[in-house]
């Protein structure tokens, strides 16, 4: 178990900075998911953290060590590669043995920790395989039980399960949050794929080019997005953005959209004024098809996307904007059908033109 | 139907089978009938006598046997050398970072463009002053020294398709530059090295040019051929013999290695494609 400071992280190559002045602390034993369109530097700020990547600037701590030049094995980190890397030569016994071996050591020792975490695992039938005899899933164990059988401080990721197909992946998410509560080891995991990083973090962070929007609990992050990336970003379908205009009113801001009713925020924070254009955010979830809200519009139904429980309504507003609205209803809308959609004012976010996020002063 | 092989194809492939073993099969008849019986052809069949007389007489007047032992040294060694620097010399040059790295590459890579001949000259007076001529080592480090460009160049080219994350992965799993060469690349590249031994070994067995200038008794097979064809004006069945026992070692290793051709690079198991 580690933890883990990035203290003004630095990484260029040649002239472009990958990751800009990045600060994170981790705490021991917690899940934290790297998240952000692809570019963003997630890779890299795992390969700087394993040791795979030099740090160009700044400082990286395990357990409050200074530790930008020392070796994965001194770092004690374990990877897990995205195309899994297994040794195509050896057995799966071997692949997972290797580390154990050059690390010297005794024979005995080995065997009992490779079957350990074969029994883990549950790849003990596999053990006398090669990699090309596995499917993708049991490729995936065989390269976590590499990691595992160096019983690291730190394990990282790097987008291991997006070589799977979908059914496997949830399987394998499940088995993953299991493993980390099983080891409790410190864990830092790569993913482009949202529903991994909420269901399996302790705290995301959310990057875009080298630097961190946010950082925070799924929650955190779903409820009290910190700029429109992060609630763009987080949540899927994604957050509907309306554009809106400020006209003032007594002790704060009266908001109206071209097509919706007005809407009342007061008092108001920092970065509010009068007159200005801003954009409210509602997520899918809370823009219900119906008429008893606050809040309303009509839409014109395009598309209806039906996911058995829940269905999710893709129409254009009278101001030709497009928004996703949700029904639970069994009555299926049809394309072409005008809905009332409306939103309970507590779950708008509100955005400025730069994305930036615009707080009420108190939470009501 | 679909995926059927067109008819054509087999009388085509057959006639440039034809094509290549019609010389072959002209070589032992040759080498088992007598001179008088050849000078009419060795397809005639007005008269067809077998004998051993050619085989007799050659392996009786020519160091036949030491000429092979000479040409297994020199071929043996001057093939082993690069297929052990060879790849360790790409893996240099591909995976590890030092400094004028791209200057040695390119010194190295240039020897590509050196033949043999340009080499006799100096080469001759250096051992002739060092006293290496007639030593066999006088055309084994030329030999091994001229592979090397193309060498490293085929098993670099080679590494360009390696995947990255196993070398990271035995990082991780604790190995240093010298144990990722020899426990993580050397397995994976085998069939590069098997290329470079197979190439290598052809061109040293039957290389003519270097034997015949820097040594005198120490003769491998290809230079003794080359004395045999010049002593007398008729002695195509000897000269059959000869050619026949010089062929026979590359022919045999090609057979047998050739596998290594077509085994591919399976190093990309990794992932699911
Ligand atoms: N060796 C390199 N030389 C130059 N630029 C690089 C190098 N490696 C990565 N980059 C750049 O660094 C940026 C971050 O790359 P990185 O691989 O970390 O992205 P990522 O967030 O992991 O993306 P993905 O989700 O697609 O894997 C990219 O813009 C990439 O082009
Ligand atoms: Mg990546």
């Amino acid at each position: 178990m580690a933890t883990l400071q990035l203290d003004k992280l630095k990484k260029c190559y040649g002239e472009v900075e990958v990751i800009e002045n990045l600060e994170l602390s981790i705490e021991e034993g917690s899940f934290t998911v790297f998240v952000g369109p692809s570019g963003c530097g997630k890779s890299t700020l795992l390969r700087m953290i394993a040791g795979l990547e030099e740090i160009t600037a700044g400082e990286l701590r395990i357990d409050g060590a200074r530790v930008n030049d020392a070796t994965p094995v001194e770092r004690g980190v374990s990877m897990v590669f995205q195309n899994y890397a297994l040794y195509p030569h050896m057995s799966v016994e071997k692949n997972i043995a290797f580390g154990l071996k050059m690390l010297g050591l005794p024979k005995d020792d080995i065997k009992r920790r490779v079957r350990a975490a074969a029994e883990t695992l549950q790849i003990e039938p596999l053990l006398k395989r090669r990699p090309s005899q596995l499917s993708g899933g049991q490729r995936q164990r065989v390269a976590i039980g590499r990691a595992i059988v160096r019983e690291p401080k730190l394990f990282l990721f790097d987008e291991p399960l997006s070589n799977l197909d979908a059914e496997l992946r949830v399987t394998m998410r499940v088995e993953l949050a299991k493993l980390h509560r099983q080891i409790g080891a410190t864990m830092i995991y790569v993913t482009h794929d949202q529903t991994e990083a909420l269901t399996l973090a302790d705290k995301i962070v959310v990057l875009r080019d080298g630097k961190i929007e946010q950082a925070g609990t799924p929650m955190e992050l779903y409820l009290d997005p910190a700029n429109a990336f992060v609630a763009g970003f987080i949540g899927s379908p994604q957050m509907n953005f309306i554009p809106v205009t400020a006209t003032g009113i007594d002790g704060g801001i009266r908001l109206k959209g071209s097509e919706m009713g007005n809407l009342d925020v007061v008092p108001v924070g920092q970065g509010w004024s009068k007159d200005m254009t801003l954009n409210l955010g509602v997520r899918p979830e809370h823009l219900q098809v119906g008429s008893d809200f606050p809040v309303k519009f009509d839409i014109a139904v395009d598309v209806v996307e039906n996911l058995g429980g829940t269905r999710y309504v893709y129409g254009g507003t009278a101001g030709g904007h497009q928004v996703i609205a949700e029904t639970r209803a069994d009555a299926i809308p049809r394309p072409g059908d005008h809905l009332t959609v409306g939103f309970d004012p507590e779950r708008a976010r509100f955005f400025d033109q730069q994305g930036v996020r615009l707080r009420n002063a108190l939470p009501s | 139907m679909i995926g059927r092989t067109p008819r054509w194809i087999v009388p085509i492939v057959g006639l440039i089978a034809m094509i290549w073993i019609v010389p072959i099969i002209g070589l032992l008849v040759t080498s088992i009938r007598p001179i008088s019986e050849i000078i009419l052809g060795w397809w005639s069949i007005q008269e067809f006598t077998l004998t051993l007389d050619a085989w007799i007489l050659v392996w009786d007047k020519y160091p036949l046997a030491y000429a092979f032992w000479i040409s297994c040294k020199i071929a043996i060694i001057s093939t082993i050398i690069p297929m052990l620097l060879a790849p360790a010399a790409a893996y240099a040059f591909h995976f590890l970072k030092f400094r004028f790295r791209r200057l040695i590459l390119i010194l190295i890579i240039n020897a590509f463009v050196l033949p043999n001949q340009v080499v006799i000259i100096p080469l001759f007076r250096l051992w002739r002053d060092l006293g290496m001529i007639d030593n066999i080592w006088s055309v084994i480090i030329p030999f091994a020294g001229l592979s090397f460009a193309w060498a490293v160049f085929l098993v670099k080219n080679y590494l360009e398709d390696f995947p990255y994350e196993l070398i990271e992965a035995a990082q991780v799993d604790a190995c240093g530059p010298l144990a990722r060469f020899f426990y993580i690349v050397l397995p994976n590249s085998l069939t590069p090295i098997a290329a470079v031994g197979i190439l290598q070994f052809m061109w040293t067995w039957n290389g003519l040019l270097l034997p015949v200038v820097f040594l005198r008794d120490e003769l491998p097979l290809p230079a003794l051929l080359a004395r045999i064809q010049g002593v007398y004006d008729r002695n195509w069945d000897q000269v059959a013999v000869a050619a026949i026992i010089t062929t026979i070692v590359p022919l045999m290793v090609f057979i047998i290695f050739q596998r290594f051709f077509t085994a591919g690079a399976q190093t990309k198991s990794g992932s699911k494609e």
